[in-house]
């Protein structure tokens, strides 16, 4: 019985992932043929293969300048959150403040909220924050995550209390317990935030569309955009996909890269 | 010409009042040293590298003009640009000129979000009407509203129909007889149609925005207005011309079966077309350098069939004034969009875009007559302008075109008749046009 239940589990599992890696096994095969061709939509067509494709992505854009205002953007975003929501998932999670309860089930209701609606209030903050058109206006709406502070509020309180207690004795202030003691062990709940908000904000549009109007503060996904977008006429497919690989190549990378410690980290923080 | 004497002129005459110490103050933004700046929002809204050739074309501009330093800034998509425009002009950061969808024009001017540029063209010693007769007449509608000119045509599209001129041979046509009529097209495509689905008659995108559009070619080849041309609140969606054009569309798909049923985009349309899978498809003249360079089989280009009347409703994009800049950018912006329509450099974005020059003179200079001699493709999209119409443009432009849209790709899918679908969407338009009308030709007075 035990081994039938874990070969479906194994085919179910299988079947996902085939469909999932299949507008990824389309991109690169479409990024490799030139031209329009007729089975564009074909994901085992007879060639002819070529780099062209790349070449002419990338002298369509200015990638090394998107590549760097991307990292900055989402880099400064995952910096600010993990001290922001660590705070407050720590203040959430054991301080005793009147109120708490209240405050921390009307935090997750800002999820509700879609962002369009916000961009003109935003927007209007960042003019009086002379934030208009940089970098720092792009992230700043995203230093507070509600769904980052729900999170590591549910990790901290996942800690023995023990541990702290130890450490208060030997005389330990907050910021010092949270930074020695809380946050080591509560990194697998800060790589699984690390992964939502980097692909969130990586893959991001709208906002950083609304936030930057000068073309040396473009990210990739604006970037991308100038030279795929074709609502009158019929797309390029294969500079699209050769593109669209430029963008997500880093992403990918980074997962390949560190794979094995961000599964752990989700089935660890309880997040799948 | 005329451009760089008014620029010599402004300078002499700063370089007089640099002498009278009163004028210090105007120095700082008037003096070559410190140009004015001024940004332009543009949108992509064909493929290719169209965003290279405007920063190319802007960093030209600024080359010419040392008194100005213009950035282009893209946009997105026109529903992105028009959305960014709003937000920056209600944060209080309007940029000096947008190109923006040419329907989407009217509602800028209700909202009380643009100003006109009669005062900037008067001040060139020309009245506005005077002024536009340099465009074509068609583009008149979608840019002087309430008689002032709120949009400069900048880049402009009519559907056209392509059609293969194999598939016709291979079905028995005559490539040099293109259907004229909506019934000898139904016909040609009933020949061109293979049972076994290998080919199609006749394709057209029936996605949101070119729905509407191709809608309201039908409607007004069929006799009908389709919407008030002078006037946002209205719109003539249950009229008989309406009903005659829902009931081709519905035979084409469900009784003659010669398109394929449900939504196609244009992306499908070229696929097809390229592939040598489809007969005849309607799509936009800004197409044309796109289906050129990828077509491998001949092709030809017609104009729209016919019902009762020849008619190709305008797309494209017209240059606005968002409100809120100060007389200096607004002065910049007027240079450097009297420098766009140009008719030289207005010809050579038309050249590299495919869209048609709104500006008439454009097709007076010798590159541009060059360029139509070697693509008839390009001619017969400019003869076709003497049957264009405007573009549908109301209150609530989208919400009121979605109302026919919905209904229309609900005909692709065999899902409602005809006859219901035009009360359906007028009835849906009537409400979403409700709070306009009831602020404007309702009102009570007295």
């Amino acid at each position: 019985m035990r081994t039938r239940g874990r070969i479906i589990a194994l085919l179910a599992a299988s079947a996902a992932a085939l469909i999932w890696v299949v507008p990824f096994a389309w991109m690169a095969v479409a990024s490799l043929r030139p031209g329009v061709p007729p089975d564009i939509a074909s994901l085992t067509p007879s060639g002819p293969f070529g780099l062209g494709n790349f070449v002419e992505a990338w002298t369509s854009g200015s990638f090394p300048l998107w590549y760097l205002n991307t990292f900055l953007m989402c880099g400064g975003i995952l910096a600010v959150q993990l001290v922001t929501i660590s705070m407050a998932g720590y203040a959430f999670a054991r301080l005793d403040f009147p109120g708490r309860d209240v405050v921390f089930s009307l935090f997750p209701l800002q999820l509700l909220l879609i962002p369009p609606l916000l961009i003109v209030p935003n927007l209007q903050t960042l003019v009086s924050l002379h934030l208009y058109d940089r970098l720092p206006g792009i992230m700043a709406p995203y230093f507070a995550s509600a769904f980052g502070v729900f999170l590591m509020r549910q990790t901290f309180r996942a800690i023995p209390k023990d541990f702290e207690e130890a450490a208060m004795l030997d005389g330990a202030s907050i910021p010092v317990l949270i930074r020695h003691v809380l946050l080591p062990l509560a990194r697998p709940g800060l790589v699984a935030f690390a992964i939502v908000s980097l692909t969130a904000h990586w893959n991001e549009f709208l906002w950083p569309l609304m936030a930057v109007s000068s073309p040396q503060n473009q990210v990739l996904t604006v970037g991308l955009s100038t030279f795929t977008s074709g609502a009158e006429a019929g797309s390029d497919w294969g500079v699209v996909a050769a593109g669209t690989f430029f963008v997500a190549a880093p992403l990918l990378i980074l997962f390949l890269v560190f794979q094995r410690r961000f599964i752990s980290s989700f089935v660890s923080s309880g997040i799948k | 010409m005329t451009e760089i004497t008014r620029r010599t002129a402004l300078k002499t005459s700063l370089g007089g009042a640099l002498a009278v110490t009163a004028a210090a103050a105007m120095t700082k933004t008037a003096f070559a040293a410190d140009p004015v700046e001024i940004d332009l929002f543009f949108p992509v809204p064909v493929q290719g590298k169209l965003a290279d050739k405007m920063k190319e074309l802007i960093d030209r501009f600024n080359t010419q003009h040392a008194d100005i330093k213009a950035t282009a800034v893209y946009t997105g998509s026109y529903d992105d640009t028009s959305l960014k425009t709003r937000a920056a002009i209600k944060a209080g950061k309007p940029p000096a000129a947008v190109i923006m969808s040419a329907n989407f024009v009217r509602e800028y001017v209700i909202n009380g979000d643009v100003d006109p540029w009669d005062s900037l063209i008067e001040k060139d010693g020309k009245t506005a009407a005077v002024y536009f007769d340099n465009f074509w007449p068609a583009l008149k509608p979608n840019a002087v509203i309430d008689d002032k000119v709120y949009g400069i045509p900048y880049q402009n599209s009519t559907p056209l129909m392509y059609y293969s001129v194999d598939a016709f041979k291979d079905a028995g046509l005559d490539p040099d007889k293109p259907p004229e009529t909506w019934a000898d097209w139904l016909d040609a495509a009933k020949k061109l149609t293979k049972a076994d689905g290998s080919r199609w008659g006749i394709m057209f995108p029936g996605t949101y925005d070119y729905c509407g559009w191709l809608t309201s070619a039908f409607v007004m080849q069929n006799g009908g207005q389709y919407y008030n041309h002078d006037y946002g609140g209205e719109v003539y969606y249950n009229a008989p011309s309406s009903l005659g054009a829902l009931t081709l569309l519905d035979t084409l798909v469900n009784k003659a079966k010669v398109m394929p049923p449900g939504v196609s985009d244009a992306n499908a349309c070229t696929s097809a077309f390229f592939a040598g899978r489809l007969g005849t498809m309607l799509l936009s003249t800004g197409s044309l350098s796109f289906v050129r360079d990828n077509m491998k089989t001949p092709y030809k280009v017609a104009f729209l069939p016919k019902a009762v009347r020849n008619a190709a409703p305008i797309g494209g994009a017209s240059l606005i004034l968002p409100k809120g800049n100060t007389p200096e950018r607004q002065a910049a912006a007027w240079t450097l969009i009297n420098w766009l329509v140009s008719p030289e450099i207005a010809g050579e974005w038309s050249r590299f875009t495919g869209y048609f020059s709104p500006r008439k003179a454009a097709y007076d200079l010798p590159d541009m007559q060059k360029f139509m001699s070697d693509h008839p493709d390009a001619k017969i999209a400019l003869d076709q302008l003497k049957f264009a119409v405007p573009w549908f443009d109301t209150f609530n432009t989208v919400a009121v075109r979605k109302a026919m849209e919905d209904q229309v790709q609900a005909i692709f899918s065999a899902k409602v008749a005809p006859a219901d679908a035009v009360v359906a969407a007028q009835k849906a338009a009537d409400e979403l046009l409700r709070p306009y009308v009831e602020q404007t030709a309702l009102k009570a007075i007295g």
